[in-house]
């Protein structure tokens, strides 16, 4: 039924999920449970896709024509509105919060296929196993520095970082200071 | 004369009495028969009692020689998961006896994985799935234990070692592909036909089924609804005519 095991060109050996090859997931399905079904598969197939490719912030407009909303070989695509209602749905609670719509407009969208917490732990985890409590580390050197390369955390978003910096701030678990592009933190 | 002829009272205690012996000997026939069959069955059962145990190891480990197992065991009308088989002497099931008594515990742990595996998939299925679909997941095994090799007739004796807890699973087979089907809806003639239709074309449109099916549109559009809203198809709408699709095999790994 499935053309199955077609690869995707140009888009070093992501494993697309086999509903990408399925015609209907690019249209809305009218009946509930199934619609439901389909935003999960979407906001599955979306995180891990961004994760392969370390995107955080999606444009939905730019995004529109890239194999993740347009599958070449069906020459099927997800429309700008059925993009949104998918993002819609990872923002909520019932998408398990793995959007973050940017500003009302609805254009762009962070993707939490990992939440700022759940970033913040993994640093949090990594400070403490290097015997790094209480050292001063620039937001540089925690996602740029040769220390940091085999990190999942490395080469992340910086804007990311400081969001997830700043949920151990709320909890008094770091402490960050300086200005904007010479910022350091230090983790207690 | 009259006895030849049989037409004076004393006829009637003759038919009687010939009857009876006609009876008698039957039974004696029937009784002989039964208690020869009797011994039959259960040197049978014991030599299959026997190669059970031979092939015990092979029994556990390959999934192929499990199911002509089963298979043998069912032609003969031996229910290996059953706990009455042998006679009276031990309430243990004859998988049980062969393989320990694990062997019960596998099917219903494969049981298990099944039912997780319906419910799971429901919204996106209906509650239809494909046996083969169902087989290669359990086999993937994203749950506690790994993947557990499992052939599709496993998978259809656990569905079946299902039955007395009145699951409501039934496999049923639309167009030699067998399903599982976990819902307990009744699915009409139009609608099996609809199905049948598409485990051979992947997807159909109303305007297909009129065509070929000779269907009204009224019809046609009924049924493709009724299963629409059954999660049964799924619709693509980027197309001159809507086509339906049927869910099998969405199934992925890393959800």
């Amino acid at each position: 039924m499935n053309p199955a095991g077609q690869k995707q060109e140009n888009t070093s050996d992501f494993v697309f999920p086999k509903s990408y090859n399925f015609p209907p997931f690019f249209s809305p399905q009218p009946t509930t449970l199934t619609r439901e079904a389909q935003l999960r598969k979407w906001s599955i197939f979306i995180q891990r896709y961004c994760k392969h490719h370390r995107i955080f912030q999606l444009t939905l407009i730019e995004t529109l024509d890239t194999p993740l909303f347009y599958n070449a070989t069906l020459k099927k695509r997800l429309s700008l509105k059925d993009a949104k209602a998918v993002i819609d749905y990872m923002v909520s609670k019932e998408g398990d919060e793995r959007a973050e719509w940017l500003g009302s407009e609805r254009a762009s969208a962070w993707i939490w296929w990992r939440k700022p917490e759940e970033w913040a732990n993994l640093i949090a985890a990594w400070v403490d196993e290097t015997g790094q409590k209480g050292t001063v580390l620039t937001l540089y050197e925690l996602v740029q520095g040769e220390t940091v390369e085999k990190q999942e955390f490395y080469g992340m978003d910086m804007e990311v970082l400081r969001k997830s910096l700043q949920t151990l701030v709320k909890k008094g678990k770091a402490q960050v200071f300086g200005a904007e592009d010479q910022q350091g933190v230090k983790f207690f | 004369m009259s006895t030849r002829r049989g037409v004076g009272l004393g006829a009637f205690t003759n038919r009687n009495a010939t009857a009876q012996s006609y009876a008698a000997h039957g039974s004696n026939l029937k009784s002989a028969n039964a208690a020869s069959l009797q011994a039959q069955l259960e040197v049978f059962q014991s030599l299959l009692h026997n190669f059970a145990l031979e092939h015990a190891a092979t029994i556990k480990s390959n999934p192929t020689f499990r199911a002509e197992f089963a298979r043998m065991c069912n032609a003969i009308g031996v229910d290996p998961l059953a706990g009455s088989n042998i006679k009276g002497k031990k309430a243990d099931s004859l998988w049980a006896k062969v393989l320990g008594h694990d062997v019960n515990d596998f099917y219903f742990s494969v049981a298990v994985r099944v039912v997780e595996l319906c419910q799971s998939t429901r919204a996106e299925n209906g509650g239809l799935l494909g046996l083969k679909e169902c087989c290669e997941s359990v086999a993937r095994g994203r749950a506690i234990g790994g993947g557990l090799q499992v052939s599709e007739d496993d998978i259809e004796q656990a569905v079946k070692s299902l039955e007395p807890l009145g699951s409501g699973f039934v496999i049923l087979t639309i167009a030699h592909k067998r399903f599982i089907r976990s819902v307990p809806k009744e699915l009409n003639t139009d609608q099996s036909t609809v199905l049948e239709v598409l485990q051979l074309l992947g997807s159909v449109t109303v305007t297909l089924l009129q065509l070929n099916l000779g269907w009204e549109p009224a019809r046609a559009e009924t049924v493709i609804q009724d299963l629409l809203a059954d999660s049964l198809v799924w619709v693509d709408l980027q197309c001159r005519e809507p086509e339906y699709w049927s869910p099998q095999g969405l199934i992925d790994e890393n959800e």
